[in-house]
C-alpha cells in the first residue's frame, strides 16, 4: 500500500511538473522568497542581543548648521565587560549623559571612552559584564552582491529595526568601508549591517569619499548608498581606543608631486620635517615603488593603501631614487610637526612673462635675512639651493623647503655679475611693511611687447574695468566688480574677493574705501550677493562664490598666489568655512571685526595661506583677535594682526584700508 | 490539517481569479474536470507541503501584484499649488465600490475624480472621514450595478519585523491614465509608535505603524497599500511625515487592522466621530507641579537642551529624606526619557495630586531611583 502511494505520488510531481510547469515555477519562487525572509528574521535576532539602544541627555541641537535629532540611537557590544561601539555621529550633540539600555531591558550609564576620527566611530563603556558580544565575519569572505541587513535599536524599545539589501562594494572610501544599498540613516547608524548568519560585517556610519566632516554622509540617508566599518577592523584596534586615546590617521609625512591620482605618477614632492619618511632617510623626490607588499605606480593606489591606516600602525615602503632603491619599514604616526616655511626677506618683481633668468626683487624687508647678506632691489635671484630660478611661483616654493634658522645658499646676479651668498632663513614677520612702495605696473615694459600679440587677439573683446555688476541667472545671487581702469593682461592683479554681513551688502561703502588703493596697487573688487540679503549667507552658497571667483579668474590677469577672502563682522563665519573648504583656491583670508568660527586646519605646504585679523582699538573683539593672530602663528601659520587706533566696531577706517592693501600686495613675499 | 491548507489554497485561487490574467488564472486553478481521487489530492497535498515547508500562502511576489494592482486607484482632487500635491491613492473594501484613502488636502473638493488601473473614470464623494486614524471613505458615483475587486479589511493582517512587503501608490502621479499603480518593494522595518502629541511627528495621527525600509511616502502616495508578498493587507501608506527624533522622513504605513471598525461603521452608516481626547484639555496646560514642591531646585535652564542637572535640595525636604543630592542628573520622570530641563519642567507639570513621582538619576557612574509621593495641592 505505501509501496503503491509512493509510487503515485512521485507520478503526480511529475505529472504536475509536466502539465503545469507554471505553477512548478512558481513553489520554487515562493520557496525562495519565504526562505530567504526566514534567514532575514534569523539573522536579526541572532544579532539582537549584542545590540544596545542609546540615548543622550542635553547637548547642542545642530552642529555646522546641520540639525541633530535627540532621538534613540544604536550600538554594538564588543565585548562581555561593557565596551560598545557606535557610530561618532550620535554624540555629535556632545551629550552630558549617556545612557544604553540592553536587549533585556536593563539601563546603564555609559561613558564615551575614545572616538576613532578616522573611521567616525565612538567607544562607550557601561559596567555589566556577561554582555553578548557581536560576532564578526572574516573580512575576506564578505562577497559584493550577498545579502545584508543593517539592524539598529532605534525605532522601538522593544524589538530591532531592520532593513534588507545587499553588499554593494568593499573596500570604499579609501580601504574604510563596506557600501550597502540597505538603508542606512540616524534610525540605524552605529547598528550592524549582519551576514544572512546574523555574523556582524560591520558597523553602520555616515561617510562621504568626498569630505571627511562629521556630518558628511549623512545627505545620503535612505539613498541606498550606504556605509559600514568591517567589525574585523574594529576589534584590530579595540585595544588602543580601550587607553582612551583618540585613534587619528596614519601619517608617514610626504605628499606627491603630481595633483593626477589616477594618472600621476608616484614621485614625492616633499618629505615632511620630522615625519616617519623624514626620519628612514626619504628625500625629496623619491619615486614610491611598493607599499606593504604591494606594487604601486599612481598615487590613488597609495591612497587606498593609507586611507585605512590609523597611528601607530606599520607601514613597509620602498622608492627608487635614481637607480638606487631603498626600503623601510615606518610607524605611522598621528601627527606631524606643523609645516613652517623659511622666509627670506623679498617681494619679486611681477613679471607675467619672464625673462626666463632669475626673478627681480622689487622690494627687501627691513632687518630680513635677504636685508642682512645686502639683497638690493632690481637684483636678480637666478638660483636658490642648486636649483636655476625661473618664476616667482617656484622661487616662493624654493624658499618654503628651507625651515627659519637652516641656511640656503642664494646667488643673484648684479650689474651683470653673479654673486653666492649664504642666508640663514627667518620666520614670517608678524607686522606689515611701513611703508610698500606699489609694485610699478610699467616695470613689466619689457614684457608687455611679448603680451602685446596676446593683447591684439584680446582686443576683440577687452573685459570691462571700471565698476559694473551681474545679476547670475538661475540663481537669486548676483554680484558687483571694479577692475582697475589701468587694467592690462600683461600684469597679474590681486583679486579681493568681499563677502558681505547679513542685512547689507556695503557695496558703495566698501567700493569708496577700495578704489583708490585698487587702482594703486592692482586689485580686482569682487562684490558677491547672498541670495538672501537680510538673513546673509548660506553654506549651500559655498559653490557659488567658488564658481563666480573661477569664472573671474578666466577672464582676468589674476595671480593665483593673490586670492583673498575678505569678511565682515557677522559673515566671518561663512567667510573662515570656505576658505578652508576651498583652501586650493584662497591663499589669503582677511577678518575686518571678525573672529573665526573655525579651528584651522594644519598648515601644508601645498595650500599656502595667509591671515590678517583688523579691528579697532575699542573694539570688544579686539583682544579676541589679538589672541587668535598668536595662535595662528603658534601653527606656523603666516598672521598679521593689525590694531586700528580709537576706532570702535565698525569696516576700517582709511588707515585701515591702506593696511589691508598693503598686506594683500605682499602676499607673494618669499 | 493538509488538506484544510490545500482547501485554503483553492479558496484563494478561485476568490482571485476574476481579476487574474487569464492565462495565470487558467494555469493555476486546479485542472478541472481530470479525474483526481482522493488519495492523489492527498498525496498531492503532502508533496506540496513537503515542497514548501510550512508554506502558509501559495502566492508569489509576482502573483500578488497582478493581483492587488486592479484593487488601488489614483484620486484626483484638490491641491496643486504651494507644493501640495493634487493627487492620491486609495484602495477598494467593497465591490460596490467603497474606496479608503488618507484624510487630505486632496480631498477638499465637493466631488474627487477616481481612475481605475484600467483607465475607467468615476467620481466619488466623501462619504466619512476619520481624521484622527487619518481615515477617509469615498464612494463612487455612478457605479451601480458595477462590480470592483476589493479588499476586505476585516481580512487586514499583522506581521514582524522583517516580513518582505510590497507598497502600491501612485507615488509622484507617475502612473497615467490606464497604467496601473507603482510597486516598490521593501521589509518591515519596524513596528512603532507615532506619538503626534509632543511635537516629535508633525502629523494629526497618532497610534501605531508599520514602518517600511523601502522609499514608500511619496508625494501622492498616501492612502496606497501595504501588502506582504503574498497579498495579505497590511496597511494604508500614511502622508510624508519627517520624525523629528531622528531628523529623516519616515516610510511607514496604518494598519488596516486598526481602521476595520472604522471602515465598516461609515460603510454602513452607522459611523459616530469619537471625540478627540485631547480636545477638552486647553492646548497650553498649566503646570501643577515645579521642582520645588518636592524640594529641589533645577540649574537655571540657559540652552535649548540644558541637562536637568539638581542644583540644589531644601533640607528636610522630600528630595532630601529620598537622599537626591545637588549635581544629580535627572534621566527618567516615571519612564520618561528626560533630555532636557525643560523636558523636566513639563513632566513634572503634568503630574497629578496622588501620583507617585519615581525619578532616576545619574550620580557619577550610577543610576539611582528614587520615589515620592505628589503632594496634595490646594485649588
Amino acid at each position: 500500500m505505501m509501496k503503491r502511494l509512493m509510487l503515485m505520488a512521485v507520478l503526480c510531481l511529475f505529472a504536475t511538473v509536466g502539465i503545469r510547469p507554471a505553477f512548478a515555477w512558481q513553489s520554487t519562487a515562493q520557496q525562495l522568497e519565504e526562505l530567504e525572509e526566514r534567514a532575514f528574521k534569523n539573522a536579526v535576532s541572532q544579532v539582537a542581543p549584542s545590540l544596545v539602544r542609546i540615548e543622550t541627555v542635553g547637548g547642542l541641537d545642530q552642529v555646522q548648521n546641520f540639525l541633530l535629532g535627540n532621538g534613540p540611537t544604536t550600538g554594538v557590544i564588543v565585548s562581555a565587560d561593557g565596551y560598545v561601539i557606535s557610530s561618532s555621529f550620535n554624540f555629535l550633540s556632545k551629550p552630558a549623559s549617556i545612557l544604553v539600555t540592553t536587549t533585556d531591558g536593563k539601563r546603564l550609564a555609559a561613558k564615551a571612552i575614545a572616538n576613532d576620527t578616522v573611521r567616525m566611530l565612538t567607544l562607550l563603556k557601561v559596567e555589566a559584564d556577561g554582555l553578548v558580544p557581536a560576532r564578526p565575519t572574516a573580512k575576506p569572505s564578505i562577497r559584493v552582491g550577498q545579502w545584508a541587513i543593517a539592524v539598529g535599536r532605534a525605532l522601538d524599545a522593544n524589538s530591532p529595526n531592520v532593513s534588507v539589501g545587499i553588499v554593494s562594494a568593499v573596500n570604499r572610501v579609501w580601504g574604510k568601508a563596506i557600501q550597502t544599498d540597505a538603508k542606512i540613516s540616524p534610525v540605524n547608524y552605529g547598528g550592524a549591517l549582519v551576514d544572512v548568519d546574523g555574523s556582524v560585517m560591520g558597523v553602520l556610519v555616515p561617510l562621504s569619499p568626498q569630505d571627511n566632516s562629521p556630518v558628511a554622509g549623512v545627505e545620503w540617508y535612505d539613498s541606498g548608498i550606504g556605509f559600514a566599518i568591517p567589525l574585523a577592523d574594529v576589534l584590530a584596534t579595540l585595544d588602543r581606543l580601550k587607553q582612551g586615546k583618540d585613534l587619528r590617521s596614519g601619517l608617514a609625512g610626504f605628499n606627491f608631486a603630481s595633483t593626477d591620482l589616477y594618472g600621476g605618477d608616484t614621485k614625492i614632492d616633499r618629505v615632511r620635517y620630522d615625519s616617519p619618511m623624514y626620519r628612514a632617510g626619504f628625500k625629496d623626490g623619491d619615486l614610491i615603488v611598493e607599499l606593504d607588499g604591494l606594487k604601486v605606480t599612481r598615487p590613488a593606489q597609495i591612497r587606498h593603501v593609507l586611507g585605512s591606516k590609523i597611528e601607530g600602525d606599520k607601514l613597509a615602503i620602498a622608492i627608487k631614487r635614481g637607480e638606487e632603491t631603498k626600503q623601510a619599514d615606518l610607524a605611522l604616526v598621528g601627527e606631524l610637526p606643523p609645516f613652517e616655511a623659511g622666509f627670506l626677506g623679498v617681494l619679486p618683481v611681477r613679471e607675467k612673462v619672464g625673462s626666463g633668468e632669475g626673478v627681480g626683487v622689487r622690494w627687501v624687508y627691513p632687518d630680513s635675512p635677504a636685508a642682512k647678506i645686502g639683497l638690493k632691489p632690481r637684483d636678480r635671484i637666478v638660483k636658490f639651493r642648486d636649483q636655476s630660478i625661473t618664476s616667482a611661483a617656484q622661487l616662493i616654493d624654493q624658499v618654503s623647503r628651507v625651515r627659519p634658522a637652516e641656511k640656503a645658499f642664494v646667488v643673484i646676479r648684479r650689474d651683470r655679475k653673479e654673486q653666492s651668498l649664504e642666508a640663514t632663513l627667518g620666520d614670517y614677520p608678524a607686522d606689515l611693511p611701513k611703508e610698500l612702495p606699489t609694485s610699478a605696473i610699467e616695470a613689466v615694459s619689457e614684457a608687455e611687447s611679448k603680451a602685446a600679440d596676446e593683447k591684439k587677439a584680446e582686443a576683440l573683446e577687452k573685459p570691462r574695468t571700471g565698476r559694473f555688476g551681474e545679476e547670475v541667472a538661475d540663481s537669486k545671487n548676483a554680484w558687483w566688480a571694479f577692475v582697475p581702469e589701468s587694467y592690462t593682461p600683461a600684469y597679474e592683479y590681486s583679486l579681493l574677493v568681499w563677502l558681505h554681513p547679513p542685512g547689507d551688502t556695503l557695496e558703495a561703502m566698501v567700493y569708496d574705501s577700495w578704489k583708490i588703493e585698487a587702482e594703486r596697487r592692482g586689485i580686482i573688487l569682487l562684490g558677491l550677493k547672498a541670495a538672501n540679503i537680510g538673513s546673509g549667507w548660506q553654506a549651500n552658497e559655498a559653490e557659488f562664490v567658488h564658481d563666480t571667483v573661477v569664472s573671474f579668474q578666466k577672464k582676468y590677469s589674476i595671480d593665483a598666489g593673490r586670492i583673498v577672502l575678505h569678511g565682515y563682522d557677522k559673515s566671518g563665519p561663512f567667510v573662515t568655512h570656505l576658505a578652508f573648504k576651498h583652501r586650493d583656491l584662497f591663499r589669503g583670508l582677511l577678518l575686518a571685526a571678525a573672529a573665526l568660527s573655525e579651528r584651522p586646519p594644519e598648515n601644508l605646504p601645498e595650500y599656502r595661506l595667509q591671515f590678517q585679523l583688523i579691528c579697532g582699538s575699542k573694539d570688544p573683539a579686539h583682544p579676541i583677535l589679538e589672541r587668535m593672530a598668536n595662535s595662528l602663528r603658534s601653527i606656523k601659520y603666516p598672521a598679521n594682526f593689525t590694531s586700528l587706533s580709537d576706532l570702535e566696531h565698525r569696516y576700517p577706517n582709511a588707515d585701515g584700508v591702506d593696511a589691508m592693501a598693503r598686506w594683500i600686495d605682499s602676499l607673494d613675499r618669499l | 490539517m493538509p488538506s484544510a491548507k490545500c482547501k485554503v489554497q483553492d479558496n484563494r485561487w478561485s476568490e482571485n481569479s476574476p481579476y487574474r490574467d487569464h492565462e495565470g488564472a487558467a494555469s493555476l486553478r486546479p485542472p478541472v474536470g481530470r479525474p483526481l481521487t482522493v488519495a492523489v489530492r492527498l498525496v498531492f497535498c503532502v508533496l506540496s507541503l513537503a515542497l514548501l515547508p510550512s508554506v502558509s500562502q501559495a502566492q508569489s511576489t509576482r502573483d500578488t501584484i497582478v493581483a492587488v494592482q486592479p484593487k488601488v486607484v489614483k484620486i484626483f482632487g484638490a491641491g496643486g499649488i504651494k507644493g501640495l500635491a493634487a493627487h492620491g491613492t486609495g484602495f477598494f473594501v467593497s465591490k460596490e465600490g467603497h474606496i479608503v484613502t488618507i484624510w487630505s488636502h486632496v480631498l477638499d473638493a465637493d466631488l474627487v475624480g477616481v481612475v481605475l488601473s484600467d483607465g475607467r473614470r468615476f467620481s466619488a464623494r466623501v462619504l466619512g472621514a476619520e481624521p484622527q486614524l487619518a481615515l477617509a471613505v469615498l464612494k463612487l458615483n455612478g457605479a451601480e450595478g458595477v462590480e470592483f475587486p476589493f479588499f476586505n479589511p476585516d481580512d487586514a493582517v499583522s506581521t514582524g519585523t522583517g516580513t518582505r512587503v510590497l507598497g502600491f501608490s501612485n507615488m509622484f502621479n507617475v502612473a497615467a491614465g490606464d497604467e496601473p499603480v507603482s510597486v516598490v518593494h521593501g521589509v518591515i522595518a519596524a513596528k512603532t509608535i507615532i506619538e503626534a502629541r509632543r511635537g516629535v511627528f508633525d502629523s494629526p495621527y497618532s497610534g501605531p505603524v508599520f514602518v517600511v525600509d523601502g522609499v514608500t511616502n511619496n508625494s501622492g502616495a498616501a492612502g496606497g497599500v501595504l501588502t506582504t508578498r503574498d497579498g495579505m493587507l497590511l496597511g494604508m501608506i500614511g502622508l510624508e511625515l519627517r520624525n523629528a527624533k531622528s531628523n529623516t522622513w519616515m516610510n511607514y504605513a496604518i494598519p488596516v487592522k486598526d481602521l476595520s471598525s472604522s471602515i465598516q461603521q461609515i460603510i454602513s452608516g452607522k459611523f459616530e466621530r469619537k471625540k478627540d481626547p485631547n480636545e477638552d484639555e486647553p492646548s497650553l496646560k498649566p503646570r501643577r507641579y515645579k521642582p520645588l514642591d518636592f524640594g529641589f531646585l533645577m540649574v537655571p535652564d540657559v540652552v535649548e537642551r540644558t541637562p536637568a542637572f539638581i542644583d540644589s535640595i531644601q533640607i528636610e525636604s522630600a528630595a532630601a529624606k529620598v537622599g537626591l543630592k545637588p549635581d544629580d542628573l535627572v534621566l527618567f520622570i516615571n519612564d520618561e526619557l528626560i533630555q532636557s530641563c525643560r523636558a523636566l519642567q513639563d513632566a513634572i507639570g503634568r503630574l497629578e495630586s496622588g501620583d507617585q513621582l519615581r525619578l532616576i538619576v545619574r550620580r557619577g557612574n550610577e543610576l539611582v531611583t528614587v520615589e515620592m509621593p505628589v503632594p496634595r495641592k490646594k485649588e
